[in-house]
């Protein structure tokens, strides 16, 4: 990718996406199976001692800055800038679920700097004391009246800025229409769960997720995503265990059965849903109209952080719009900074899977931080899986 | 320095090591399977049963386990031992060697990558797809039981081999002339002699499977879809998702007793089925 | 063998290839009923290539191989009336004492009763002196008594034939010596047609009825111990049956029942050789050691030969000097206990002579 940041092509768009997706192993699943969150990616191509040092060091930062964060959640690129300017390598651990993460930093002794919690999960990081209050004096790119709030706002708890934004998305269902024998396509999660015990028996997955997972079922019976209801959770609990014996999969790794045939439906996010319509546009991606998740991604820096000056330098980095744009290009999930929208390409922030229309988008509830950590929904997902 | 005291000196960095990598974990685990779940997940001192006596809840984790390890142990065992009684017997020399890394080879690859190699073979596209073109339509082998035994006896393959191969490599060849002198038919030595003399490295490829699979995880994850949950899955859930460390120890802890109790029965039934003067070693 | 006895096996022009090695080569052989055969040559002159022939282990290149006077080329071993001692006796470690015997009678077809089988089990733990040691695991036996348990496996089948590949060889010198004599008189008891494999002459000349000597595949001769002793027909046999003294002589005379050979030091002898010999031919002559006569005073014997003591061994009932003549070299004697007391003692250095009787030189091939 060029320094310059001109306008950039719808065509020159869909190239970088597909570049993204052949690469892709957005493989949450992956992850939860190899586990433990040992899988680390390292992303500087050399040991750090060896590199030659920057000619125009920007303040001495230290050598390296340890980032844990999702899969493919990046533009390597960026990476690579970062260190050309301050000198330090960013080293990525990359994590399946929020769960594993949290995990990890209770255990303690995890050797992050930043890290990228979703909205939900942010309140019990302040509540367990695992994550620092920020200083926005050493975070000039970060201007909050650019970000449009329901995506910014979980970044602080009791008025204390603790994450910034870093990107949002939705969860709903793909579905490989082709199959449906000119039924008209899904559009709620009833049809999903009716769809998977009857037409797709076999044919469905579901996340290896319970926030996901319980939530959409939960949605059948119209109540709330979050609930944690005791009487509402055994409802979604029943339909769970009915539907297991139709399901493909219990797994978050549904692009490979989908793109081969294996699985014709599957709860899905933003990001994976776009890809897999690309290049098949038959895979539809639905939004239950009963409603489902909206979620938001931050950048945090864990309490600890052993290189606390270069992750500020990254985090201010990566807010940078040019860079953040570049980021947006690379991974797909929509920004909820102005500034870096201003950008991107209008056929982009037009995609409808990408920036779904407002009545949907507003049915769509954010995760709780009790939905997280709730021991019964917890419970509940293990007990479905291991029926 | 006495003879004890110099031996104990020489055992202390052993004993150390196996005091801190294998007592105390276990430790930890017991006292933790008595205490309860912190709100935000973790552990929280206390002293309750409560955890054991939400183990039925884990029952088909522990059922599958118990069903499709001793399984997949046996199934590797017919594979393995054709090809160990192979390569150790009948197999010229010159091939010996090669034939073995072969064997090995894929030991070198993580078997996360292997198992998704299975992924396609056994998916939509691959085996069913060859069998429809034969005319077996619908057969659906991907996250079924079947298909994470697959993955069991094609991981497991090698550590069921090795042993055996040993154990029949150093077996004598002029006990099969003996045989053979004496009028015993080529089948008939096989039964008498080869099988009885190999069963220590059977003993020990059985052995090390059937544990190692006990705490397996990986491949019903990958296999299974989901669908096909070991102890070890509920394990990883418990300790990574839902993050209830007590009720994960007294799940751990039942396992590690379920797996004593198995494995010493196992013995037991070794040594009496061996009757020999070597006792059935672990490597 | 003065009693023509009955041929049990055979072997017809046998010859074995190992790829281009000859393990054996154009073996002829008649084994008959109840002797005791002994194959005896260095190591890898093919003793064992023969005896697995035998037993059915290797197939024959070319010839045949004959039991009971029928071509058993392409029998399997397990189907031959034959059973083998190996050399490390090869037992069973996972079966008992009993079991392993029992385990031949075990494979007969029809099945042998139980019974039947426990008392012929008996029966061989007693003709190898090991009553009772039935139940014991066989790492609890010493070497002696597994070699024993080897030699009841075999027994016990009462074959017609009983190969024994230097089973001896792993036992020390005085276990050794008991056993040879047990072997014989087991052999004596049994009436079981022996074949015995060694690489060591005393042994094959104290049990056995016929030897056949080996040399680099091939079979150089064979008769009784006397026979091979008395009358070798080459140095290669003269020398591996007992010791003896070799000297390189030519032929000068050389008429039907006598030749005459000039020796190195210019002596002419004679002889009767067992094979037919031309004049001017370079042939060897042996003398065996306990045939020369050392004395201080020249005697009057055809040939004396001074010579020079260098060494003396005492070896109880005999003494060994090594004693050398300028010309023809060094001689071993061995002088008889008595003999020695008439003559007293030679020490090295001492000047004396040796000579021999008549017919104590053999002229042979060279
Ligand atoms: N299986 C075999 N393969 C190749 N060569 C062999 C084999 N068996 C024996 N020989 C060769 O044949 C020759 C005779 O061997 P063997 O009969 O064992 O001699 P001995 O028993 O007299 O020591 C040796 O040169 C040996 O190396
Ligand atoms: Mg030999």
């Amino acid at each position: 990718m060029t320094k310059d940041n001109g306008t950039i092509s719808k065509q020159k768009f869909m190239e970088e996406l597909r570049r993204y997706q052949k690469g892709s192993v957005t493989r949450r699943h992956f992850l939860g199976v190899t586990g433990l969150g040992m899988a680390t990616a390292v992303l500087g191509t050399a040991i750090p001692g060896l590199r030659p040092r920057p000619a125009f060091a920007a303040g001495d930062i230290g050598d390296r800055v340890i980032l844990a964060t999702w899969p493919n959640y990046h533009d390597e690129m960026n990476f690579e800038a970062f260190t050309e300017a301050t000198g330090a390598h960013v080293q990525v651990n990359v994590f399946g679920s929020n769960e594993e993460m949290l995990a990890k930093l209770q255990a303690g002794g995890s050797g992050w700097d930043v890290f990228v919690p979703t909205n939900y999960t942010i309140t019990t990081y302040v509540g367990e004391d695992l994550i620092i209050p920020l200083d926005t004096s050493k975070l000039p790119n970060y201007d909050a009246g650019s970000f449009e709030q329901r995506f910014s706002d979980a970044g602080s708890v009791d008025g204390q800025l603790y994450a910034v934004p870093k990107n949002w998305g939705t969860t709903g269902f793909a579905v490989n229409t082709s199959k449906l024998d000119g039924a008209p396509t899904p559009t709620t999660w009833k049809e999903f769960w009716d769809l998977t015990m009857e037409g797709y028996s076999g044919r469905t997955m579901v996340h290896d997720y319970q926030l996901t997972t319980i939530g959409n079922a939960l949605k059948y019976f119209g109540y709330s995503f979050n609930s944690v209801d005791e009487k509402e959770l055994a409802d979604a609990e029943k339909l769970l265990l009915d539907a297991k014996p139709h399901l493909f999969a219990i797994s978050s790794d549904y692009q490979p059965p989908m793109r081969n045939g294996d699985a014709w439906m599957t709860m899905c996010w933003t990001g994976d849903g776009k890809q897999m319509n690309v290049d098949m546009p038959e895979i539809a991606y639905v939004l239950g109209t009963e409603g489902g998740e909206l979620w938001s991604d931050y950048y945090a820096i864990p309490k600890g952080a052993p290189h606390m000056d270069a992750a500020y330098a990254l985090i201010d980095f990566l807010l940078n719009p040019e860079v953040n744009a570049k980021e947006v290009l690379a991974h797909g999930y929509p920004s909820a900074d102005a500034r870096t929208n201003a950008l991107l390409p209008k056929e982009l922030l037009e995609d409808p899977i990408l920036y779904p229309a407002a009545d949907l988008l507003n049915a769509l509830e954010f995760g709780a931080a009790a939905t997280l950590t709730d021991p019964n929904r917890a419970e509940l997902l293990a007990r479905f899986k291991s029926a | 320095m006495t003879e004890r005291g110099r031996k104990a000196l020489l055992l202390a960095p052993a004993g150390i090591w196996l005091l801190v990598m294998l007592a105390l974990p276990l430790l930890v685990v017991f006292v933790f399977s008595f205490g309860e779940r912190g709100a935000a997940g973790g552990y929280v001192p206390a002293f309750t049963l409560e955890q054991y006596a939400n183990l039925p809840a884990r029952w088909t984790a522990f059922k599958n386990t118990l069903i499709l390890a001793p399984l997949g142990t046996i199934a590797a065992l017919v594979i393995a031992y054709p090809l160990a009684y192979f390569l150790a017997v009948r197999c010229s020399p010159k091939w010996r060697t090669s034939l073995l890394i072969l064997v090995i080879v894929p030991f070198w690859t993580s078997i996360l990558i292997r198992s998704y190699a299975w992924i396609f073979i056994l998916g939509g596209r691959g085996l069913p797809a060859l069998l429809e073109s034969i005319g077996i339509d619908d057969i659906r082998l991907i996250n079924t039981p079947f298909a994470v035994l697959v993955g069991i006896v094609y991981g497991y393959l090698p550590l069921m081999v090795f042993p055996i191969f040993v154990s029949l490599d150093k077996l004598d060849k002029r006990l099969l002339e003996a045989s053979a002198d004496l009028g015993s038919t080529p089948w008939r030595t096989f039964r008498q002699v080869t099988l009885p003399l190999s069963v220590p490295g059977i003993a020990t490829g059985c052995m090390l499977v059937f544990i190692l699979l006990m705490g397996e995880f990986l491949i019903p994850a990958i296999l299974g879809g989901g669908k096909v949950f070991f102890v070890g899955n509920a394990l990883v859930d418990l300790f990574l998702q839902s993050r209830n460390w007590a009720y994960g120890s007294a799940v751990a802890m039942t396992l590690v007793v379920v797996m004593l109790v198995t494995v010493s029965i196992y013995m037991k039934f070794i040594s009496r089925l061996g009757g020999q003067r070597e006792d059935v070693s672990l490597m | 063998m003065s009693v023509p006895m009955q041929t049990i096996a055979e072997l017809r022009g046998v010859t074995k290839t190992f790829g281009n090695v000859v393990a054996a080569k154009d073996l002829n052989l008649s084994i008959g009923k109840g002797e005791f055969l002994s194959f005896l040559g260095p190591s890898g002159c093919g003793k064992t290539t023969a005896l697995r022939m035998l037993a059915g282990f290797e197939k024959p290149t070319e010839g045949q191989v004959l039991l009971d006077g029928e071509v058993v080329n392409d029998l399997d071993a397990h189907h031959r009336p034959v059973n083998m001692v190996f050399q490390h006796y090869a037992l069973f470690p996972h079966l008992s004492v009993f079991d392993n015997i029992a385990y031949g009678l075990r494979q007969q077809r029809p099945r042998v009763d139980k019974q039947k089988i426990a008392t012929k089990v008996e029966q061989a733990l007693e003709t190898v002196r090991l009553g009772g040691f039935g139940p014991r695991r066989i790492w609890e036996m010493s070497g002696g008594q597994q070699q024993r348990v080897a030699l009841a496996r075999a027994i016990v089948n009462e074959p017609k034939l009983l190969l024994l590949d230097e089973p001896m060889a792993a036992l020390d010198r005085k276990l050794r010596k008991e056993m040879q004599f047990e072997l014989q008189n087991l052999q004596r008891q049994l009436g079981i047609t022996f074949v015995l494999v060694t690489h060591d002459q005393e042994e094959a000349l104290s049990m056995s009825d016929r030897i056949c000597v080996m040399e680099g595949g091939s079979i150089v001769q064979v008769g009784s111990p006397r026979e091979l002793y008395d009358m070798p027909r080459s140095r290669y046999v003269a020398g591996f049956v007992g010791t003896s003294n070799f000297f390189d002589a030519t032929v000068t005379d050389s008429a039907a029942d006598q030749i005459t050979v000039r020796l190195a030091s210019g002596q002419k002898v004679h002889g009767t050789p067992e094979i037919p010999i031309d004049a001017g031919q370079e042939v060897c002559v042996s003398i065996r050691p306990e045939q020369i006569t050392l004395t201080r005073a020249l005697p009057t014997a055809e040939i004396a030969l001074p010579v020079t003591i260098q060494n003396r061994i005492f070896l109880g009932e005999h003494t060994e000097y090594l004693a050398r003549n300028e010309a023809l070299g060094d001689f071993h004697v061995l002088v008889p206990r008595q003999a020695e007391l008439n003559e007293g003692t030679f020490n090295a250095g001492e000047q004396a002579f040796v000579s021999w009787g008549e017919g104590a030189l053999l002229i042979l091939e060279k």
